[in-house]
């Protein structure tokens, strides 16, 4: 998606902090946009715990992860970076650093997410 | 335009100050365009360091808490992802070995992608990264 007018959707990295009160606990996001690839951290404390990377394949429906920092048994980080991946086909890495990965709790992470890339389309 | 003034005004509110410490630098380095970006994390610190707007090789450098014999923690490099070579140690350490020990041996994630591996190149960027201290 690009950025009607905006100067400064084509180079450079941009952050981007943002939250969301999701049921009883606040969750804090922090994107930073490269050249088509995009990383996310999710968490409510400021610890860095996983890490994972996912992208679109021509090979595959589904895009393809990895896991590459923190239990790779923890499929939280690559199963997020999957679906924004199909979501806006760039790379994308993410870190999801919640004890809660309960589906219905990840989709609302999720659609919070998209509802942030729709309103600050410049930002991702 | 309404619909999108709506959203902004309902994404603000939403908007509280950031959890995480970043600071972010745009610099050309011997003639090179490079752009770098520090966050600070309670366990770690992420280092991206790029001169192709990409994250490139992700490599993860942990200070071992036994150390060497003159006291100071001695670093394990380890690619997470991109290529296993040994320039990639090497040029690793000599960005961000400085951080992980001023930020009392705390473990440093960098992503860096970097047109320019000379030695006077990764020194004239390790200032570079100095100038974005987060931790």
């Amino acid at each position: 998606m690009e950025a009607a007018g905006g100067g400064g959707a084509a180079g450079g990295i941009a952050l981007h902090d943002f939250s969301g009160q999701l049921g009883e606990q606040r969750v804090h996001f922090h994107a930073m946009r490269l050249r088509d690839s995009l990383f996310l951290w999710v968490g409510a404390a400021p610890a860095l715990a996983s890490l994972a990377v996912a992208m679109c394949s021509p090979r595959d429906s589904i895009p393809v992860a990895a896991s590459l920092l923190g239990d790779p048994s923890d499929t939280a980080s690559s199963c997020l970076a999957q679906r924004l991946a199909s979501k806006t086909k760039k790379q994308i890495f993410v870190s999801y650093n919640l004890q809660n990965t309960d589906s219905n709790f990840t989709l609302l992470i999720e659609n919070r997410i998209k509802e942030e890339m729709t309103a600050f389309p410049d930002k991702f | 335009m309404l619909l999108q003034c709506c959203f902004r005004s309902f994404s603000e509110a939403m908007e509280v100050s950031p959890i995480v410490t970043s600071k972010q630098r745009e610099e050309v380095v011997h003639g090179v365009p490079t752009e770098v970006v520090c966050t600070a994390f309670s366990n770690s610190v992420l280092v991206v360091v790029t001169q192709y707007g990409k994250m490139g090789t992700i490599v993860y450098v942990d200070p071992n808490t036994i150390g060497d014999n003159v006291g100071r923690p001695s670093l394990t490099t380890k690619v997470l992802l991109g290529k296993d070579e040994p320039l990639v140690h090497v040029c690793a350490k000599n960005l961000v070995a400085f951080v992980s020990h001023e930020a009392g041996n705390k473990p440093v994630l960098l992503a860096m992608a970097l047109k320019d591996k000379t030695m006077e190149g990764i020194q004239a960027l390790r200032e570079v990264i100095r100038s974005c201290q987060v931790w």
